[in-house]
């Protein structure tokens, strides 16, 4: 210091950006999640670019292959017009698996954001009226709880009829009510905290104090729970087909149906049920694994 | 006329495990701009009291079974919920123990601050920054514009505190309850806190009451103080009287178990034995009877009321010449107060009887 300049040393704290972006980092750190948003990617991206992706179009019947003995029929092996082969009636089940992205994707996703949006309002009157009326809608989400998801999903497909949209109502239905008792549970512990109290001794509205304070507070689980959801939705939907609840239009490429269009033919055409089953798999343990990773990465309890 | 007037408070917090009897009956008035000191070690009903007055006791549990609160000419037990919610910030506010849970952690300081300002007043989104700038700087927080835009989290518990009373202070109320606001902070930056604290109501004319278990924090910065043990009020007192002659064995005991620098060499902390009572239960006799050196026969079956020290004086129950009261039948005398134990010759506490020491369950010496 020689020249008599003072040098002011700004030592930055290690920035924190708050909530979400401490979350955004831990959940980078993370080797599952980062693997789970690979498979979440590989399966949005099919989804969406099912177009470019698919070498045929899902619906349309192909010619079998050359060599094969005349009057013989589907399914045939892969080869390489046909990466995965044909199904009984000739269909590519390439371009089918990558279509069938875009259903599990809509289904799935549709499902669980109807299902939260049920569900979050439920579990949000509940949490915030109290008395009577969380006892009244608590004993519903108890009941809906106690029978086995696909069992009501079964149920209400039957008592909808067959189709996309049903299926969407369906699962949402089986899911909305775990939603419903996270976000009231969320609420109803919030409700007590310290910095409820300290807004409401300085007069904040009840409703403000509910959509700003309680609510964005009570999210996390809800995310979560979202993230795990859409693992179990796509399950779900491809279960419900597999019974033969699927879409009533056989062309109608989803996986669920592919399966079980191909059992009778496990043995001589195995690869009509290790594709679709494939997708399945990697689009159910994205999901979960990227749920376990926010869990972990949103939970400051979790802090390393 | 009080600002505040607390007259007979009975609360009850009806639980699975039975009735918790926290307040007993408690009155007590409060002039405008005046400071008032509640004492009492924890559970004795010290914040039950103030939640009460707020009207913020925890529903469905916390009840206000008896008595009544009138501020500023309104019963408040009367009130409609919308009226309290108008009413809180704008005429009364309160700070709580613990900085570091009060503030909203998704929340900016900015946008607590601003929310506060405008459920009382309308004005704009600027104006009312400008406004939490000005408080912020106020209560002494450096770079206000900056760190308005901060979360909870980046700031010290110290700060935190003192965000907390600019907003409990935000709209000028006239009454602010403080619950034991330093408790949670460290020793250095507690006093920071409590002369923040006096100078702003002093300022504004805000009348105080400043909850506390310590002794030494109300002695500086209050006027008066009412001692509290099991949800009653056992002494009361303009506050040099009471540190110079307490009259309720609780408040000597008090006195006695905290250490003092002036203190003679060799004197001894004389810590109060046994715990306070179990409030499960409908208080009989007076309550500080089992831990009490000075009991009487008669303390085991009649509590005593809160009466004038000086018998025959007329009560005043705010400011400076309020009567010295205590609610006991057998008050120390001074020189028992600075020993802080019965002198009397021959003098034994007296035993309990025996239905009252069966039910009690505990062994009295």
């Amino acid at each position: 210091m020689a020249s008599g300049t003072v040098a002011v040393v700004r030592v930055a704290p290690r920035a924190s950006r708050g909530l979400w972006g401490d979350a955004w980092r831990r959940l980078l750190r993370n080797r599952p999640a980062l693997l789970g948003f690979v498979f979440i990617g590989v399966f949005v991206g099919t989804a969406v670019f099912a177009p470019l992706l698919a070498p045929h179009d899902p619906g349309a019947l192909y010619p079998p292959p050359p060599d094969a003995s005349s009057g013989a029929t589907g399914p045939y092996p892969p080869r390489p017009e046909h990466l995965m082969g044909q199904d009984l009636q000739g269909r590519d089940e390439f371009t089918r698996v990558v279509y069938g992205a875009r259903i599990s994707l809509l289904v799935g996703l549709g499902s669980v954001i109807f299902g939260v949006i049920i569900g979050g309002f439920v579990g949000a009157i509940a949490g915030a009226a109290g008395g009577r009326a969380d006892n009244v809608l608590m004993r519903v989400v108890d009941v809906l709880l106690a029978i086995p998801g696909i069992l009501l999903a079964i149920g209400i497909v039957a008592w909808l009829d067959r189709g996309l949209p049903q299926i969407t109502i369906a699962v949402a239905v089986t899911n909305a009510p775990i939603f419903a008792r996270l976000l009231r549970g969320g609420l109803l512990a919030i409700r007590e905290s310290d910095y409820v109290l300290a807004a409401r001794s300085v007069g904040v509205p009840t409703r403000r104090l509910l959509l700003r304070h309680m609510l964005p507070n009570s999210l996390t689980p809800i995310i979560v729970a979202a993230t795990l959801a859409l693992a179990t939705a796509i399950i779900d939907v491809a279960g419900l087909g597999f019974l033969g609840l699927g879409p009533p239009d056989p062309r109608t490429p989803e996986w669920g149906t592919m399966l079980t269009d191909s059992t009778k033919f496990l043995r001589a055409a195995p690869y009509l049920i290790f594709f679709p089953g494939l997708a399945i798999v990697i689009s159910a343990v994205g999901f979960n694994l990227l749920g376990d990773g926010l869990r972990e990465s949103l939970d400051p309890r979790l802090k390393k | 006329m009080a600002l505040l007037s607390v007259d007979g408070l009975v609360v009850r917090f009806r639980t699975h495990e039975g009735t918790i009897h926290a307040v007993n009956g408690v009155s007590f008035d409060l002039d405008e701009g005046e400071t008032l000191g509640i004492v009492g070690e924890s559970g004795c009903g010290k914040s039950v009291t103030s939640l009460a007055i707020m009207r913020l006791l925890p529903k469905p549990a916390g009840r206000i079974e008896g008595g009544s609160v009138r501020f500023d000419g309104q019963d408040l037990l009367a009130c409609s919920e919308a009226e309290m919610r108008e009413m809180r910030g704008r005429d009364m506010a309160m700070i709580f123990q613990d900085p570091m849970t009060s503030l909203n952690p998704v929340l900016t300081i900015e946008e607590q601050m601003v929310e506060t300002i405008q459920a009382h007043r309308k004005v704009g989104n600027e104006e009312a920054r400008a406004r939490a700038i000005e408080l912020l700087t106020i209560v002494g927080i450096p770079e206000p514009e900056n760190r308005l835009r901060a979360f909870p989290h980046q700031f010290s518990g110290g700060m935190r505190q003192r965000v907390m009373i600019a907003m409990a202070l935000a709209l000028a109320p006239k009454l602010l309850i403080a619950d034991e606001p330093t408790t949670a902070l460290d020793v250095t930056i507690q006093a920071q806190v409590l002369e923040l604290l006096q100078r702003l109501t002093t300022e504004t004319g805000t009348a105080a009451i400043l909850i506390t278990h310590d002794l030494g924090v109300v002695a500086g910065m209050t006027q008066r103080i009412n001692v509290m043990y099991a949800g009653y009020i056992v002494e009361a007192a303009p506050t040099a009287e009471l540190f110079a002659k307490p009259s309720h064995p609780y408040t000597v005991g008090l006195l006695h178990s905290i250490p003092r620098l002036d203190a003679v060499q060799g004197e001894e902390l004389i810590p109060i034995e046994g715990a306070p009572p179990d409030q499960r239960r409908a208080p009989v006799g007076c309550p500080f009877a089992p831990r009490c050196a000075w009991r009487l026969p008669d303390c085991w079956t009649t509590n005593p009321p809160l009466v004038p020290v000086r018998a025959a004086e007329a009560v005043v129950t705010t400011g400076p010449g309020a009567t010295h009261r205590v609610a006991c039948h057998n008050s120390p005398t001074p020189g028992e107060a600075a020993a802080g134990r019965p002198l009397r010759e021959g003098f034994v506490a007296a035993p309990p009887p025996s239905a009252v020491a069966d039910e009690l369950a505990v062994v009295v010496p």
